[in-house]
């Protein structure tokens, strides 16, 4: 009705109701209560008693006449006179912002805006704007003060000057020069006729004047030419900008005001970089009015004309008007006096102050030396003294021949110690006095007994000493130099060595990289030949010949130097690693060696090199400060085990993201893997994903697989606990339990997945009598006949939950299956079931359910089948065979485990499968042969299946691949056995 | 900041709660205090004045922690019942009671917009709480930690939580990673630099530990108090110049952040000081106490 209504109104307002009018008297007292009061003034409304808004004509103001219904005015109760617009009405306004904003917003506005006042314009936006561009232009010349854009450039003034405006109000308009065209042509002419009128007036004067006349005349053309030019063309030229300030000193500074000389040349300086092609077009203009140069920019002063071009050099010739030379300068701050400018004149060469001029001739001459004259015996060459005194006093006679004393064993004694401070130099000597003061023995070093002899064998073995080096220096580098290596380089530099845990040196499992990398390092260094002799004696390998014979190998190419074969021929037959390994043994032997020379403790250095190999060969870089090093960041490393830190993946939920503010990092990526928390998460899930599989044949990384990666990583008891608290319960429903039962079991054990997988049911409950048959005859197994299977022992021995697990599946499985003929008479068929289980840890259960109905059909195929599979069983058992053993004692504990996790999750396939194939084989007596077949068949698919995917899977995780071959192996030594008792 | 300036001088002395005080918490202006205790109630104070402003009385055992939005409008406390409450501070009325752990609360906070609360549980995770939907589910659970979570921390984008397995771990929202700084001791509280870049960790081997949050290091460890089995809070001052901590002899220790010295210690309590909170501005300090009081320190 309400519709109807609104629908017929078209203009006005329909006539309200008397229902409409009390409501509203309701909603005025309401309102009249206090709180319409709060409103803004713009919101309220005026309301008779009765609540209505009065109306006051359509034409007189409708509901709101007057101001805010009352007779007053936003500016008080005065009536404003009646302005008519109709003058105005043309009138064009142009419009701003502020005529649309209301007042309150105007005021906020008021603060922000920025804006120049027109008092900033001084000289009028023209010459400001001239001013901005050629300080622009000479920004990019000079250094400024104020680094970036000119200030005028952003500060430009809105308005324009009074100047300007006066200029305009008389009569002057923008782009035009002040100077009037007219006046200047004026002026010309009167000129031209006063030129004209003496030359007519006297003759004399003529020759006199009409010279300068047309001098000034041309001159003053020439001034104006330029000068009007650049006006028009460039609008209103501000003269002041011409000066701009460039230096970097403060304001009102003057560097030159006591040197006024120095302005000049600065300024020609400066003039002279700023623009040499003016110059050059006015002197070109110059030339070509014959007339001289220079004077003619005025705005342009003296800098200009200081030039060394070769046009300009005779403006300063002399009788030069320089006059007008003054006057030009006036408009330059400085304040050169007609003296000065006078003396300039004198002085205006090049590079010579005022005041002073070039003398003519200069008393300073270049001294000159002779290169100094080098000897004729000189040798370009520098020889470095080594700290071991090589070239110790070659040259001296000696000292003469003593006896040598009687006692043999000091004879020795001194020859020794001659030979070593002839070696290792004086050092070494006093540092043995020093020791053995005390020493009877060693009395001939200070003087005593056998001194003389001594003396006379150092200086035989100096000699020597130094033979063998000048031999040495005729091919290369003193070996004193030799010996600076890159690491002793790098610890007088302060470096800090590599850092190089013994850990992971240690390890036999070394990078093949890092080996590489320490093989080609050490073959670039060559060692000193002095080292072989020492180590002739030494036989670190004495037990091994070959090896021994391969080290001295190695050490001849090491000290001998020289680039070494990549590959040595005696280790021909040796795997690259070992090689390596050995490699770093014989380092760290061949440092020992090195070490025990150095150290000259008189312990043989047999000892050093047995404890370096008892450290197993990780120091193989020499340096027992490094060795220090390392067993204190060991240290340190223990210390700062803590805290630790670790990272991971962590999925935060879309809403808690939304409630941080933050973008979820996750967003759009496909769900996480729900997190197994306990194993019967896994035992649920597991048939389900092992069918999603198998539906999309393409072997993917699975959740089960995953899985079961987890099962092997989790806690071992708390798997237990579970199992022994989750299972009673999980059997009982398997076993007691009929079909239907069943159903809502796995529709329960299931709820966590998508209900469409109805289909999936059936299956899962063909699985489930199949698991337990399979748990029924692995109980028999167990509890009839022990098999003599080391591993299984163990197995068995490990976790009794599965035992207790399997015997209570024995004694419940007894009941609902018909299987005491197959129990007692053949073992064979419950081994291969437990094969079969074995084998399929993913695959096998979805494959069995699925291709039970074929195989059931087709079962004239399965003898032909059973034929080919035995042949190819045995084939593998062969193979299999000795790497069984290895493996199952690597792996026996986490086998067990692993085993244990799979035979959970597989109860309900392997059930499957036996209820299967009770249900396709009808008469009991066939079915042994027959089952067998199938059996056989179905495990050889399945088995070449997985071996396809374990091939995939096993770059992936070493874990389950091991985990896998056991299986398999296990199954397959299960299938060998019963081979062999068939 | 001097030495002189700790706050060291007891100001006033809250008395009220009935039983120990298990947290005392400032409001984000420091104007007003929060404490909590075993007498299940929750209590607002004026600790500038000393005065006792309002009493919140709905859990049904021990409250352990309460936390309060900037903006001083709602409140959130949780403890032994197992349950998050989410308070009206002017009314005094539970808006809504989070359930869902599955032991005691240990610890609870708002996050920056006040839209979330995160509780720490002894059930061994961490759970965000939604204030804006109705829902009383979990937004969110965390549950990688092993042991009983003790005490959590939130930033803008990032959820850390310290646990008695000895790892405080750091929840980025942002880049969906979780960083686990493995201390080896138990942590018993955590708490924040004021600028977020360090991490007081208090542990049972009566040792605070403060680490880097950006590498994980540690960057000092500071002793001498004894810290062996009760929950005691330990924060850092308004200036971050000194760390503050209680004792379960009765005593409250500042350290030096960085040589890690024991600045000053005195004797605030009778009992175990379980709750320390430091004023976000002042120098000005609460701590609360087994022995039933909450004590305002001032310079």
């Amino acid at each position: 009705m309400d519709s109807d209504e609104e629908d017929f109104v078209f203009y006005g307002t329909p006539i309200e109701r008397e229902e409409e009018i009390t409501s509203r008297k309701k909603k005025a007292v309401a309102e009249a209560s206090g709180q319409l009061r709060t409103l803004p003034s713009w919101k309220q409304e005026v309301r008779d008693e009765e609540g209505r808004r009065r109306f006051h004509g359509a034409f007189t103001g409708g509901y709101s006449a007057g101001y805010y219904n009352t007779v007053g005015s936003k500016e008080g109760w005065a009536p404003q006179t009646f302005v008519s617009s109709r003058k105005n009405r043309a009138e064009v306004k142009q419009q701003s912002i502020f005529n649309f904003l209301d007042e309150d917003e105007k005021e906020d506005l008021e603060g922000q805006s920025l804006g120049t006042s027109f008092q900033f314009d001084t000289f009028g936006f023209t010459a400001a704007e001239l001013a901005r561009k050629q300080a622009e232009k000479e920004q990019q010349q000079r250094p400024s003060t104020i680094p970036g854009p000119v200030p005028d450039e952003i500060l430009l003034p809105a308005t324009e000057s009074i100047g300007v405006k006066l200029l305009l109000k008389m009569g002057w308009r923008r782009g035009r020069s002040i100077k009037d065209s007219h006046a200047n042509s004026l002026y010309d002419a009167r000129r031209e006729a006063r030129k004209a009128f003496l030359a007519f007036s006297s003759d004399d004067a003529k020759a006199q004047l009409s010279e300068p006349e047309a001098n000034t005349g041309d001159h003053e053309n020439d001034v104006e030419q330029p000068a009007s030019d650049d006006v028009h063309s460039s609008q209103n030229k501000h003269v002041d900008v011409l000066n701009p300030k460039q230096d970097l000193h403060g304001l009102g500074f003057d560097p030159y005001k006591h040197a006024p000389e120095f302005r000049d040349k600065k300024r020609s300086r400066m003039s002279e970089n700023r623009d040499p092609g003016y110059r050059k077009a006015r002197s070109m203009k110059n030339d070509l009015f014959g007339f001289k140069s220079g004077n003619v920019a005025p705005g342009f002063g003296i800098g200009a004309l200081e030039e060394l071009d070769d046009e300009d050099e005779d403006v300063y010739a002399p009788g030069y008007n320089f006059e007008e030379k003054y006057v030009q300068e006036i408009d330059e701050p400085s304040t050169l006096t007609i003296e000065d400018s006078k003396r300039k004149l004198l002085t205006k060469e090049q590079g010579v102050l005022p005041g002073f001029r070039l003398a003519s001739n200069s008393d300073y001459q270049l001294e000159r030396f002779d290169p100094p004259l080098v000897p004729k015996d000189f040798v370009p060459q520098h020889r470095f003294s080594g700290p071991l005194e090589t070239d110790y006093k070659v040259a001296d006679p000696g000292p003469p021949e003593v006896p040598s004393p009687e006692d043999n064993n000091l004879k020795l004694l001194i020859d020794g110690v001659a030979a070593l401070v002839a070696r290792c130099g004086k050092l070494f000597e006093d540092l043995s006095r020093e020791k053995n003061q005390s020493n009877p023995l060693f009395s001939f070093l200070t003087g005593g007994n056998g001194h003389d002899y001594y003396s006379r064998k150092l200086w035989e073995a100096r000699q020597k000493q130094a033979d063998k080096t000048k031999h040495q220096l005729d091919g290369k580098l003193a070996p004193s130099m030799q010996k600076i290596s890159a690491e002793t380089r790098g610890k007088i530099l302060g470096e800090r060595p590599l850092e190089r845990s013994s850990k992971d040196s240690s390890s036999s499992v070394v990078s093949s990289e890092s080996i590489h990398l320490q093989y080609n390092l050490s073959d670039t260094f060559m060692k000193p030949t002095s080292f072989s002799e020492l180590l002739e004696i030494t036989k670190p390998f004495k037990d091994d010949n070959a090896k021994q014979e391969r080290f001295e190998r190695f050490l001849k190419e090491k000290y001998l130097g020289g680039l070494r074969s990549t590959h040595s021929g005696g280790t021909s037959n040796m795997s690259e690693a070992a090689r390596a390994r050995e490699r770093l043994d014989f380092e760290a032997a061949a440092d020992a060696i090195e070490k025990g020379k150095w150290a000259k403790e008189g312990k043989p250095p047999t000892n050093h090199i047995t404890e370096y190999l008892a450290t197993g060969g990780m120091q193989f870089t020499s340096g027992g400060l490094q060795q220090v090093q390392d067993t204190q960041a060991e240290e340190m490393i223990k210390k700062k085990i803590f805290p630790k830190r670790e990272e991971y993946q962590w999925r935060p939920s879309p809403i808690l993201c939304k409630r941080f503010d933050l973008t979820d990092p996750y967003m759009g990526k496909p769900p996480p893997a729900p997190r197994m928390r306990s194993k019967i998460d896994t035992l649920i899930f597991t048939p389900d994903s092992v069918k999603a599989r198998d539906r999309e044949e393409t072997a993917k990384p699975s959740r089960d697989q995953r899985i079961s990666e987890d099962a092997a990583e989790k806690e071992i008891e708390v798997e237990v606990e579970v199992e022994n608290v989750e299972r009673p319960v999980d059997l009982y429903k398997a076993i007691f339990s009929d079909d239907s039962d069943d159903e809502g079991d796995t529709s329960r054990l299931n709820n966590l997945e998508d209900p469409e997988k109805k289909v999936e049911a059936a299956n899962t409950t063909l699985n489930r009598l199949m698991a337990g048959d399979f748990l029924e005859s692995l109980g028999k197994e167990l509890g009839l006949e022990v098999p003599p299977d080391v591993a299984y022992a163990t197995n068995n021995a490990s976790n009794p939950a599965s035992h207790k697990e399997i015997v209570n599946a024995n004694s419940g499985n007894a009941k609902p299956l018909s299987g005491s003929p197959k129990q007692d008479g053949v073992p064979d068929t419950q081994e291969r079931a437990e094969v079969g289980v074995y084998k399929k840890n993913e695959l096998i259960h979805s494959n069995s359910a699925k291709s039970s109905s074929k195989l059931a059909d087709t079962g004239s195929l399965e003898t032909k089948y059973d034929k080919v599979n035995s042949g190819k069983v045995l084939h593998e058992d062969g193979k299999v065979k000795t790497p069984l053993s290895q493996n199952r004692r690597l792996s026996s504990s986490s086998l067990s485990e692993d085993e244990r996790s799979k035979k959970r999750s597989r109860r309900h396939q392997h059930r499957s499968v036996d209820s299967d194939s009770d249900s396709s084989s009808d008469d009991r007596g066939g079915y042994d042969s027959r089952s067998k077949g199938r059996r056989i068949s179905r495990e050889k698919s399945h088995s070449s299946k997985k071996h396809s995917k374990h091939h995939k899977r096993r770059s992936r995780d070493s874990h389950s691949r091991s985990h896998h071959r056991s299986e398999r192996e296990h199954a397959e030594a299960r299938r060998d056995k019963h081979k062999r008792r068939s | 900041m001097s030495v002189a300036d700790l706050p060291r001088k007891e100001a006033n002395v809250l008395k009220g709660h009935e039983g120990a005080v298990l947290a005392a918490r400032f409001n984000s202006d420091g104007n007003y205090c929060l404490s909590c205790g075993k007498d299940r109630t929750i209590r607002l104070w004026n600790p500038h004045r000393g005065i006792h402003i309002k009493t919140y009385k709905s859990h049904g055992r021990e409250v352990r922690d309460v936390h309060v939005t900037p903006d001083n409008s709602k409140l959130c406390s949780c403890g032994g019942d197992r349950q998050i409450f989410y308070w009206d501070v002017s009314t005094g009325r539970v808006i809504r009671k989070f359930r869902g752990h599955e032991g005691e609360v240990n610890a609870v906070k708002f996050n920056d917009y006040s839209s979330v609360v995160v509780s720490a549980g002894y059930d061994q995770s961490l759970r965000a709480w939604d204030c804006r939907s109705h829902s009383t589910e979990p937004i969110q659970i965390i549950d990688s930690f092993q042991d009983s979570v003790m005490s959590v921390c939130l930033t803008k984008t990032e959820i850390i939580g310290g646990s008695v397995d000895g790892i405080v771990r750091t929840f980025d929202i942002r880049i969906g990673r979780e960083i686990s700084d493995d201390l080896g001791q138990p942590v018993n509280c955590i708490s924040m630099s004021n600028d977020g870049n360090c991490i007081l960790a208090s542990c049972l081997d009566s040792t605070l530990r403060l680490l880097d949050r950006s590498t994980g290091e540690q960057l000092q460890e500071y002793k001498g108090h004894t810290c062996k089995s009760y929950k005691l809070d330990c924060c850092l001052t308004n200036t971050d110049a000194h760390v503050t901590g209680g004792s379960e002899d009765g005593f409250v220790y500042f350290w030096d952040l960085v040589d890690a010295s024991v600045v000053s210690s005195f004797r605030a309590h009778a009992s175990v000081v379980t709750s320390v909170s430091y004023h976000p501005k002042d120098n000005c300090m609460i701590t609360a106490s087994v022995d039933g009081t909450i004590r305002t320190w001032k310079t």
